[in-house]
């Protein structure tokens, strides 16, 4: 496209500007949990790790991490097995009720998470469950399984199936097929999509809140931090967690071909 | 086993999931805002007293939440829209440094971002002591926080990479050759971007209008957090009624009447698009 001198300042004006916004909550997170003062503000003290010796020494730190580690693999397990094997039938079937089936199964993603939240709530109680990391999973599933289908429908779009039919006219059983034929050919994408459900499913506070009941996961201690007083260990709080959601989908955004 | 049935089980298991854990309880929801409360227990019954108590209660709720959902929306699309198209025609090498950025930023922590703009805007944090050190402003600007205008700034850094990515999609999908040939054949650079460019982005517009309108209507973590004690949306209210007075039937009625009324805007919001973008 033709490109004035004016255009072109105003465009990297925009983009630096816009870079600057989108970056700038998380880079003070980080910065400031290496801060020395109790406030973030300008200037911020010297360099120090106390706030990261503070959250180490909490207790519910330590129950919250291991809360969220079990969710978190589970639903990342869980939600990557059904969501390979939905998508990879649904890379069979017509385009159109393929796209249309997906629509609906991604339904969750679009629903405001309190709305979500208090319709699981209300169910669950009223069949007299109690609440517990057994009804956080199965929650979180709901809305991590889209993501898993997506990221492998993708990717199976251009599978040749014909190598999977030869195997199974010659006598392969599906599973034997599967681990030998399809599997090699998707490993990277199938770890790609439990990363990004496990990212999801991580950084979820909403519909956590709401199923857990009395325990804690990384983002239901964040919201506890942030109604007490002032604690800067939030920051090094916040960075882990950031640390963990951001590697996790940049791997996983590096080895598949899902964007967006 | 035949064609069909051999693809059909294996979309058993995700749609049964679906079924149970989003069908279900969105429907036994529904079903709870036509039912009472008597002595903090729910009572079956149909009566429309639920809704008739929102309209009267929250009506001027709704109608905030509903607006500044739609300033939010309408930011988020335009800015998105313009950082997608400066990746996509505009920035050269740098196109896949943005993208990079909008997707790193996309799954970094819905609290944690909330809980930095917290300190980012108060009357001691880092924007208004930088514009002070600047001389821009003598004191602090105290509106910055506590105040519709925070909850609007937090939400739209935190929607923003949602709206890029589905708009960069469509933009990616648009050929280089006819933008050259309605170039070649003399159209000028808006003409190309009014006929060409905007039409084939209606898909990730839509999108992205729909994906930041649902999520800030149904919010309610932000404008607690940084909207103040005067802005109540009604994400507020749902949740209130829930933890604070157990009243789960007004909650509901509140949150499908909520849901209609997204979905009006939503329909109108794609009317018009269809409208604006049709070629001359």
């Amino acid at each position: 496209m033709e490109t004035s001198p004016l255009s072109k300042t105003l465009w990297g004006l925009f983009g630096t500007v816009s870079m600057l916004f989108l970056l700038s909550p998380i880079a003070l997170v980080v910065i400031f949990s290496f801060g020395e003062n109790r406030l973030a503000t300008l200037p911020m003290g010297g360099f120090t790790f106390k706030w990261y010796g503070k959250l180490i020494a909490d207790p519910n730190f330590w129950s919250a991490l291991e809360n969220s580690l079990i969710v978190t693999l589970s639903v990342g397990a869980i939600s990557t097995v059904i969501g390979t094997l939905a998508a990879m039938a649904l890379a069979r079937w017509r385009p159109g009720t393929a796209n249309a089936a997906m629509m609906t199964l991604s339904l969750p993603v679009m629903m405001p998470p309190l709305v979500l939240a208090l319709a699981l709530a209300t169910s669950l109680s009223s069949l007299g469950l109690r609440f517990g990391l057994h009804t956080v999973i199965p929650s979180h599933l709901v809305f991590t399984q889209p993501f898993v289908i997506l990221i492998v429908y993708a990717q199976m779009a251009n599978f040749n199936f014909a190598m999977l039919d030869s195997a199974r006219d010659l006598g392969a059983t599906p599973w034997h097929a599967f681990f030998t034929i399809v599997l090699p050919n998707i490993r990277s994408t199938l770890i790609g999509a439990a990363l990004i459900a496990m990212s999801v499913s991580l950084d979820d506070f909403i519909i956590t809140f709401f199923t857990i009941g009395n325990g804690m996961t990384l983002p239901t201690l964040v919201w506890g931090m942030l109604r007490t007083a002032l604690d800067p260990s939030i920051n090094a709080l916040g960075t882990l967690i950031l640390i963990a959601t951001i590697t996790s989908s940049v791997i996983a955004l590096s080895i598949t071909r899902y964007r967006g | 086993m035949s064609e069909l049935g051999r693809h059909r089980w294996p979309v058993l298991p995700a749609f049964a999931v679906f079924g149970l854990l989003f069908v279900g309880p969105l429907a036994f929801f529904l079903v709870v805002s036509f039912w009472r409360l008597r002595a903090y227990k729910l009572v079956p019954d149909f009566t429309l007293d639920n809704y008739l108590d929102v309209w009267s209660e929250y009506l001027h709720a709704a109608i905030f939440t509903l607006l500044i959902s739609l300033l939010i929306a309408i930011l988020t699309t335009v800015i998105g829209f313009m950082i997608a198209y400066l990746a996509r025609f505009r920035a050269g090498r740098y196109g896949n440094l943005i993208l990079f950025v909008v997707l790193v930023t996309l799954f970094g922590g819905y609290l944690v971002k909330i809980y930095a703009w917290k300190t980012i805007l108060g009357t001691g944090g880092i924007l208004n002591s930088t514009l002070v050190d600047l001389g821009l402003i003598n004191e602090p600007l105290a509106w910055l926080l506590y105040s519709p205008t925070a909850v609007v700034i937090t939400l739209v850094n935190f929607l923003l990479p949602f709206t890029v990515l589905p708009i960069y999609g469509s933009l990616r999908g648009i050929d280089e050759v006819p933008l050259s040939a309605a170039r070649d054949l003399g159209a000028g650079g808006a003409r190309v971007f009014r006929d060409i460019v905007l039409p084939q982005c209606k898909p990730g517009l839509f999108a992205a209008f729909a994906v930041s309108f649902l999520i800030t209507a149904g919010d309610y973590v932000t404008p607690r957090l940084v909207g103040g004690p005067n802005t109540f949306m009604a994400g507020n209210f749902i949740e209130s009624q829930f933890i604070n007075r157990l009243n789960a039937p007004i909650g509901s009625a509140l949150s499908y009447a909520m849901l209609i009324g997204c979905g009006l805007v939503l329909l109108l919001f794609q009317k018009t698009l269809t409208r604006v973008l049709k070629p001359r």
